[in-house]
């Protein structure tokens, strides 16, 4: 019980982690670096699915 | 006790992966109830964001009378929401190309760009990926084979022709790379006989992903040099197959030649990847029977209809896969109609003890495939079914066609194996009739059986195709 809950801890974590990564990437993605730009929007791509898949599974959770 | 140690023909790995990630210990343990309440959440999310960026799922929610904020079940979706198929997909394409307007993302957000074969003859579906997407048909790849043993540090062969227009050419890659595999993306680029020399020098192979029937012809080339492939690759721990269906006997000696577990995966381009796989149980049961795929439902809604009434089928019972992306946002497919037949298992009769539905291993077809013969409905699956039961064909290629006097005939060109193809004629002449009994067996129709060299027929590095319908050709003057 006292596992379970202890990974559920970790992926509210992981996941707000991810969200707040998530915020700055969408900051970067506003380069005038054209260069850059594709690069930035890799990055949030990436970040983004993760954020989709540490998606908490518990309704409370998920509602913050 | 780790993956690596476990994931033998002897069994014990089932467990595993939920042991080795929180995340699928707690997709293992959710309730139906709880799963439900996710996928309403994220089919609510997906209309609401098509509504707002896809003309043609737009129309599609509006003519319903379908407002995603007031979604209140999954049965009024599934009950409300118009059925997608290819031809309304491919209409779309002609009118707003190349992407059609159920795209749902801006086009200067596309990534990747994929499209269906098109080996059903009506066009090819295209389907625009976001870099988002990108990443998810990788997890789509790699979650099937991280729940089939498959870890970092692992060494991969990839027998799957790479690149190119398909989601089978690019998930693999992007797959094995987030699994932390170091993998050789062998498919397409070498001959069999290169591949097997590739695997030789590597040595240390783990895991293999080839399609059903490029399993069989590298395992029949292997055993061809007179190597045993359990011997030449002692650290295979997992063989992972997908796109078409297999006789139980051969998944049986295949297991046993390689000395390890066939683990299977049911995956589309509509599903972005796999959307259900065996996990670590095996494509056989412990009693021998078929095993079953067990859906990633939280990705994808799927739905098992009779494909003429539309109706839901009971567990136990064939029907069509419908599905649903609940995470894609680049082309998502919303209540398609695949074509593919399945036997669908509810979750309360998995014995797994996860909520989550399944279908049935070795079992999956086309409806389109469908070959009606003399009055019989005869899917290429069942005749491969009944041929490759037999341990010394090595491949076989059919034809239906129309003799000079107007009638339905069957042909149907087997090649056997090495060791096979030297029996006495007439050991060879009951072993053909054997075949052949089978095949009537499972088809309710008699064909015509020829013996011929390996030479004479091709070899398929993706999907077989192995029959030809040649009907229409002898009624032309």
């Amino acid at each position: 019980m006292r596992r379970t809950q202890d990974a559920a801890d970790v992926a509210v974590r992981d996941h707000l982690i991810l969200s707040r990564m998530l915020a700055d990437a969408e900051s970067l993605c506003g380069t005038r670096d054209a260069l850059l730009a594709g690069q930035y929007r890799f990055l949030r791509g990436r970040i983004a699915a993760l954020v989709e898949l540490t998606m908490p599974i518990d309704l409370e959770e998920r509602n913050g | 006790m780790s993956a690596r140690a476990q994931n033998t023909i002897e069994g014990g790995a089932e467990d595993v992966p939920f042991i080795d990630s929180a995340r699928l210990a707690r997709l293992a343990a959710a309730s139906r109830a709880e799963l439900e309440a996710l996928q309403l959440h994220k089919v609510r999310r997906q209309l609401a964001r098509l509504h707002a960026s896809s003309g043609y799922y737009r129309r599609r929610m509006d003519a319903a009378g379908i407002a995603p904020d007031a979604l209140a079940s999954l049965d009024g979706f599934r009950a409300r929401f118009p059925l997608s198929n290819k031809a309304d997909f491919l209409a779309d394409q002609t009118e707003h190309p190349p992407f059609g307007e159920r795209l749902g993302i801006p086009r200067e957000e596309v990534a990747l760009v994929n499209m269906t074969g098109g080996t059903s003859g009506q066009g090819q579906e295209i389907y625009g990926r976001s870099q988002r997407d990108i990443h998810m048909q990788g997890y789509l790849h790699a979650l099937p084979w991280f729940l089939a043993g498959l870890r970092p540090g692992d060494i991969a062969i990839n027998c799957v022709p790479a690149g190119g227009l398909t989601t089978g050419g690019w998930g693999p890659g992007e797959g094995l790379r987030i699994a932390g595999a170091t993998a050789f993306h062998v498919g397409g680029t070498l001959s069999t006989d290169a591949k097997i020399d590739l695997m030789l020098r590597v040595g240390e192979v783990n895991f293999i992903y080839a399609s059903t029937n490029y399993l069989h012809t590298l395992t029949e080339a292997i055993c061809r040099r007179g190597l045993e492939p359990k011997r030449a690759f002692p650290t295979l721990r997992t063989l992972f197959i997908a796109a078409e269906g297999y006789p139980l006997e051969w998944a049986e000696r295949i297991e046993t030649l390689w000395g390890c577990r066939l683990q299977e995966g049911y995956g589309s381009t509509q599903c972005a990847g796999f959307g259900g796989s065996t996990c670590a149980d095996g494509a056989i049961t412990p009693r021998g029977e078929r095993g079953l795929m067990h859906l990633f439902e939280w990705e994808t809604l799927f739905e098992v209809i009779d494909p003429a009434t539309l109706d839901p089928v009971r567990s136990g019972e064939t029907g069509e896969l419908v599905v649903t992306n609940l995470s894609i946002e680049g082309s998502p497919v919303i209540r398609f109609r695949t074509g593919d037949s399945a036997r669908f298992i509810s979750h309360q009769d998995t014995g797994s003890g996860r909520a989550w539905n399944a279908i049935e291993c070795g079992t999956i077809g086309r409806f389109d495939d469908m070959l009606k013969i003399r009055g019989n409905n005869v899917w290429p699956s069942a005749i491969d079914a009944a041929v490759f039961s037999f341990g010394e064909v090595g491949e076989y290629a059919g034809r239906v066609y129309t003799s000079a006097g107007g009638k339905t005939e069957i042909e149907v060109r087997i090649a056997f194996v090495e060791q096979a193809a030297q029996i006495d004629q007439a050991a060879r002449d009951k072993l053909i009739e054997a075949i052949r009994r089978t095949i009537k067996e499972r088809t309710n129709v008699w064909m015509t059986l020829v013996a011929c060299d390996r030479s004479e027929l091709p070899e398929f590095s993706y999907k077989a195709r192995r029959w030809k319908d040649e009907r229409q050709q002898g009624y032309r003057l």
